[in-house]
């Protein structure tokens, strides 16, 4: 049977914060949310994009000339990119002198990224760490997901995925007995704000959760917090009643906002979300670790 | 004797010392060579050492003369009976014409000029390498390969010496004398020694007449019995074996100073059990035993050497683990404690090494100390019995010295007497032996660049370039040694190493049971990523001309950018990416190898490359033009077996796995620079752990850590008043990050921070 291919955007190698040891992370492109703060805006597409960073630019126009669809602008000395015109052809970034351009996410196959991945085999081995499938949204691209789970089980390593929660019931069920630890997203208690922060509502999400947790999975919940937008009291409630009913929930971790993702949108074209969101400081942190800690939340920790 | 000549006793004054020594040598210019050399030590000695000073728990200070006798005077060019021209010129301008005194420096330094051992080293080259090394100057001046001269590394049997002291030498030496008298056999060597012991109680004599002086003007009673401690221990050793810890230290001190080598061995093996017996014995306590070695680091920083004062715990073959064990814990806390550039404390790891070591060299450098440097004697006790032929329990004896070059203690030696450019060879190759630095003629003409059909032929042409210089190094090296045999037997050294007494002769003339040598290579990884990038885009996907090529980096790029990109686009050495890094095991292999068969042509028991650092990747890189790893004209090049500079992309599992290929048992040490935040020493411990376990099982062989965030590098850049005490690696030594040359500090940004 041929392996299964999918979009990836990154494979992170000696990655230490998304599960226990020394990891590797394989970033799948595409998500079925649209969160206003995503810090992967670049993942939020299901297919490969063109990414040009202004910083690198020396306007020396190569790619103007290369592009077969004028996606490449001069407008007023300035170079603008109409990245809706673009067909991925790739002439631009053949040209480019600075790597200003690239192309966003390769299709790879599940050989491909194994390969990859058994590189830091000993490490893993060595560290009690493993392999972690992030993106987007590993469910997303589910075939893929999956193949790559069945592979590492076979060769024995520790699995985790990093999941929003959205996707069918019967999809988490299938790969339950392939995932040693899921880190799992819960972004806002109240339905509403739910939808309006992330365009889906948390209905489907919250029974994925309690389908997991009652099956008795690993699962780390983990909670995006963003000054002002989602750090209020009746969502710290919220998760603080979640981790009371389900005693077997691993640990919540905290994943304060940074505001890498507003330079990501400007290069790929997208309008960036609030930039006057400052990145969370470590006085805010505290303050957030004390407020669940007067919830009676003990098992909370920074991500 | 036909001339006229001073008594040398009539000098007083400034450059006594100096115009002694040089009376004293043409007294005995044609005497046997052994009792010459012991009649220069009287003449320099004690003069040459400097008063104890506030603190110090131990005699021993040394300000050499601009005249003297030593292995290894001043880094890479005087050794020998030695004058440093140089800084002697520069006072000779200073003194006045009608000053009686320059006219007799004046004819001291014409005198060393052809007498001086470095000078008859010169004077002894065939036409090919005069021709072919014209400069000394390795630093500034444009070459593929520059000599060194110097003896350096010796690490001798400090063991022995604190086991029988020096009345256990004088009557090894004299037993031998009788049974070389027996044997019709030579025996100035032991009379000679014999002398040079008086001048060692000289010494002591200096120091207990001094001590005695200041303890007059003294009135702290605790400073008043660290004095006195100091006299008892330089009475005790000048006639008995050292009994205490305290005598151990004085003895072992004044000989490493007296002898002049540079790094202290395997201390916690030698000093281990005097520590345990004294603590066991009520003598002293703990605490005192640390302030002890405080102040021993505090001397060794002040002695300066630069390069060296290697200290070496932990590893195989420690006879009371327990108590070396014990010796190494002080040893690191004394370096956090302490944080100097020296000593290079370096611990020896191994599986089974108690965890409370590891932990605790963790914990040190985390404080910023970059000490210690770890050693993987898993790997390396293999490695050093394959390159250098011992066998494998001899092989456990293996210290890293200076930069990290092996030896075996007390047993071989091997100077690093020459250093080789690579990527200057590349450079020169592609330019059919021609210079565009120095635009002068240079190395071998092989052929155009544009004339290489195949990348094979380049790679032939590249080979025989190297290849031309390499054996030169060896001449060389083995020249050097023999015309060190022939002026002298270096009596302190071989007194404390094996086989010299008993053969009753000096290391370089028969006496050392291995000698061996060592060349250090530089610009490795750039050779080889540039011949890589030359491979595919001119030969496998020819998406450039060799012209083309050419021509981008005489102009350094300058209308090239695009190129440029392409060629740093390429794979590179560091990332885990198979086809780069077998170009680098290929550079690797190929001069590895070549050299080490230089040992059997030239007549030494081992030759063999160090990929080593010292700050020379970026100076002899101030020489290279740009190379086709993209690499712009007279910047560094990279360091040691790393990834050049910000070319690992792929995190440091990736790194480590690429560093770990290269083959370890054809070299003599080769060291790696990893430079990580410390959150990784303190939240992630247990990753970083196994992260550096992960890199030794794989075949690591040595590791040198240093702990700084890229910010602080930063700000040490532009306000060095606040980071007057950041101490970083450099290479094969760690400096003041303040300290350093822009340009240095430049290449450490650049090297990539996990």
């Amino acid at each position: 049977m041929p392996s299964k291919t999918g979009i990836v955007f990154d494979i992170q190698r000696f990655s230490l914060h998304d599960g226990p040891g020394i990891r590797t992370t394989v970033f799948l492109k595409g998500c079925p949310l649209d969160c206003k703060w995503c810090h992967n805006p670049e993942a939020k597409s299901y297919i490969p994009q063109l990414s040009f960073d202004a910083e690198k630019c020396k306007n020396c126009f190569e790619c103007v000339n290369a592009c077969p669809n004028n996606v490449h602008q001069i407008v007023e000395s300035n170079h603008v990119v109409m990245f809706d015109e673009c067909k991925l052809a790739g002439e631009c970034i053949a040209v480019c002198p600075t790597s200003a351009l690239e192309i966003i996410g390769i299709n790879n196959t599940a050989d491909e990224i194994i390969e990859i991945v058994l590189k830091d085999l000993d490490y893993y081995k060595n560290s009690n760490g493993g392999v972690t499938i992030s993106g987007g949204e590993p469910m997303a691209q589910f075939n893929l997901t999956k193949e790559l789970l069945v592979r590492l089980k076979e060769l024995k390593i520790h699995t985790a995925i990093e999941t929003c929660g959205y996707s069918p019931t019967k999809k988490y069920a299938e790969i339950l007995h392939l995932v040693d630890l899921f880190l799992f997203d819960f972004k806002e208690t109240d339905e509403e704000r739910h939808k309006l922060y992330t365009g889906v509502d948390n209905k489907l999400i919250r029974e994925n959760l309690e389908f997991l947790l009652d099956n008795n999975a690993e699962v780390i919940l983990r909670c995006p917090l963003i000054p002002g937008v989602n750090d209020n009291e009746n969502h710290f409630k919220g998760i603080a009643e979640l981790n009371k009913k389900h005693p077997n929930l691993k640990r919540i971790e905290i994943m304060a906002y940074h505001n890498a993702g507003f330079a990501k949108s400007k290069k790929i074209g997208l309008a960036p979300f609030d930039s006057e969101i400052p990145t969370a400081d470590e006085n805010q942190k505290q303050k957030w670790l004390n407020s669940f800690k007067a919830l009676g939340v003990e098992n909370v920790s920074i991500g | 004797m036909n001339e006229q000549m001073k008594n040398p006793l009539d000098y007083t004054g400034k450059f006594s010392t100096e115009l002694k020594f040089t009376a004293t040598y043409k007294k005995y210019k044609n005497a046997p060579t052994a009792f010459r050399e012991a009649m220069c030590l009287n003449a320099e000695y004690p003069d040459y050492f400097s008063p104890v000073k506030d603190g110090d728990l131990f005699a021993g200070r040394i300000e050499h003369g601009l005249v003297g006798f030593s292995p290894d005077e001043w880094g890479s060019t005087a050794f020998g009976y030695y004058c440093l021209f140089d800084k002697l010129s520069d006072e000779i301008d200073n003194l006045d014409d009608t000053d009686e005194l320059k006219t007799d420096l004046i004819e001291m330094l014409e005198f060393w000029k052809t007498e001086s051992t470095s000078s008859k080293l010169r004077a002894a080259y065939n036409d090919e390498m005069k021709a072919h090394l014209p400069s000394d100057d390795w630093m500034h001046d444009s070459g593929i390969a520059f000599p060194l001269y110097r003896l350096t590394g010796a690490n001798i049997d400090f063991n022995k010496l604190l086991k029988i002291g020096i009345p256990g030498l004088r009557i090894e030496l004299e037993r031998n004398k009788i049974i070389a008298k027996q044997d019709n056999r030579d025996f100035e060597f032991y009379d000679a020694a014999q002398i040079a012991l008086d001048v060692f109680s000289n010494v002591c004599d200096y120091y207990i007449q001094e001590i005695n002086e200041q303890i007059g003007n003294v009135s702290d009673s605790n400073r008043k019995n660290e004095l006195e401690r100091i006299i008892n221990s330089l009475r005790i050793i000048k006639e008995s074996k050292p009994r205490t810890y305290h005598e151990a230290i004085q003895l072992m001190w004044i000989y490493s100073l007296i002898s002049d080598t540079r790094n202290l061995g395997r201390m916690d093996i030698y000093l281990g059990d005097f520590l345990a017996r004294d603590i066991d014995a009520g003598i002293i306590g703990e605490d005192e035993a640390l302030l002890y070695l405080e102040s021993l680091w505090k001397l060794i920083a002040d002695r300066n050497t630069r390069v060296h004062g290697r200290i070496i715990i932990g590893g195989k073959g420690r006879p009371n683990i327990k108590n070396a064990d014990k010796f190494a814990l002080l040893a690191m806390e004394a370096t956090r404690r302490v944080k100097e550039v020296e000593p290079q404390l370096s611990l020896r790891l191994y599986k089974g090494i108690s965890n409370i070591l590891y932990d605790k060299a963790l914990d040190v450098i985390a404080e910023g100390a970059t000490y210690p440097i770890l050693y993987n004697d898993d790997v390396n006790i293999q490695s050093v019995s394959k390159s250098f032929n011992f066998d494998a329990v001899e092989s456990e004896n293996y210290v890293p010295y200076g930069c990290g070059e092996y030896i075996l203690e007390h047993q071989s030696f091997g100077t690093p007497s020459g250093v080789i450019n690579l990527l200057k060879a590349l450079e020169i190759t592609l330019h059919n032996g021609f210079d565009p630095v120095s635009k002068s003629k240079m190395g071998l003409p092989l052929g155009e660049f544009k004339d290489f059909k195949t990348f094979e032929a380049l790679w032939d042409a590249y080979k025989s370039q190297v290849e031309f210089y390499v054996r030169m190094m060896a001449d060389h090296e083995k020249l050097e040694y023999e015309i060190a045999g022939k002026e002298a037997p270096f009596l302190f050294m071989s007194m404390l190493y094996d086989n010299c007494i008993e053969r009753g002769k000096g290391m370089f003339e028969g006496g050392v049971k291995y000698l061996g040598g060592t060349l250090e290579t530089y610009g490795n990884t750039n050779t080889a990523d540039s011949l890589y990038a030359i491979k595919k885009m001119v030969y496998d996907d020819q998406k450039v001309t060799a012209e083309k090529l050419l021509d981008a980096l005489d102009s350094n790029f300058a209308n090239d950018e695009k190129l440029r990109h392409d060629l740093k686009s390429l794979p590179k050495y560091g990332n885990d990416d198979d086809s780069a890094d077998e170009m680098l095991m290929k550079v690797h292999n190929h001069v590895g190898n070549y050299t080490r068969d230089q040992a059997e042509r030239v007549g030494l028991d081992s030759y063999l490359v160090v990929i080593i650092n010292n700050s020379a990747n970026t100076l002899m890189g101030n020489s290279t033009s740009a190379s086709a790893d993209g690499r712009l004209a007279f910047t560094h090049m990279n360091n040691g077996n790393a990834p050049s500079g910000g070319n690992d992309v792929n995190g440091p599992t990736a790194m480590l796995n690429s560093i770990a290929k290269p083959d370890t048992s054809i070299h003599a040490g080769s060291v790696q620079n990893m430079k990580f935040s410390k959150r990784m020493f303190t939240e992630h411990r247990d990753k970083l752990k196994a992260l550096l376990n992960t890199y030794f099982e794989k075949g690591g062989a040595q590791a040198m850590l240093t702990v700084v965030d890229r910010g602080d590098l930063e700000n040490a850049m532009k306000h060095p008043e606040q980071y007057r005490d950041l101490i970083v690696r450099v290479g094969g030594f760690s400096a003041r990050f303040v300290e350093l040359e822009p340009e240095v500090q430049r290449d450490i940004l650049n090297r990539t921070l996990y």
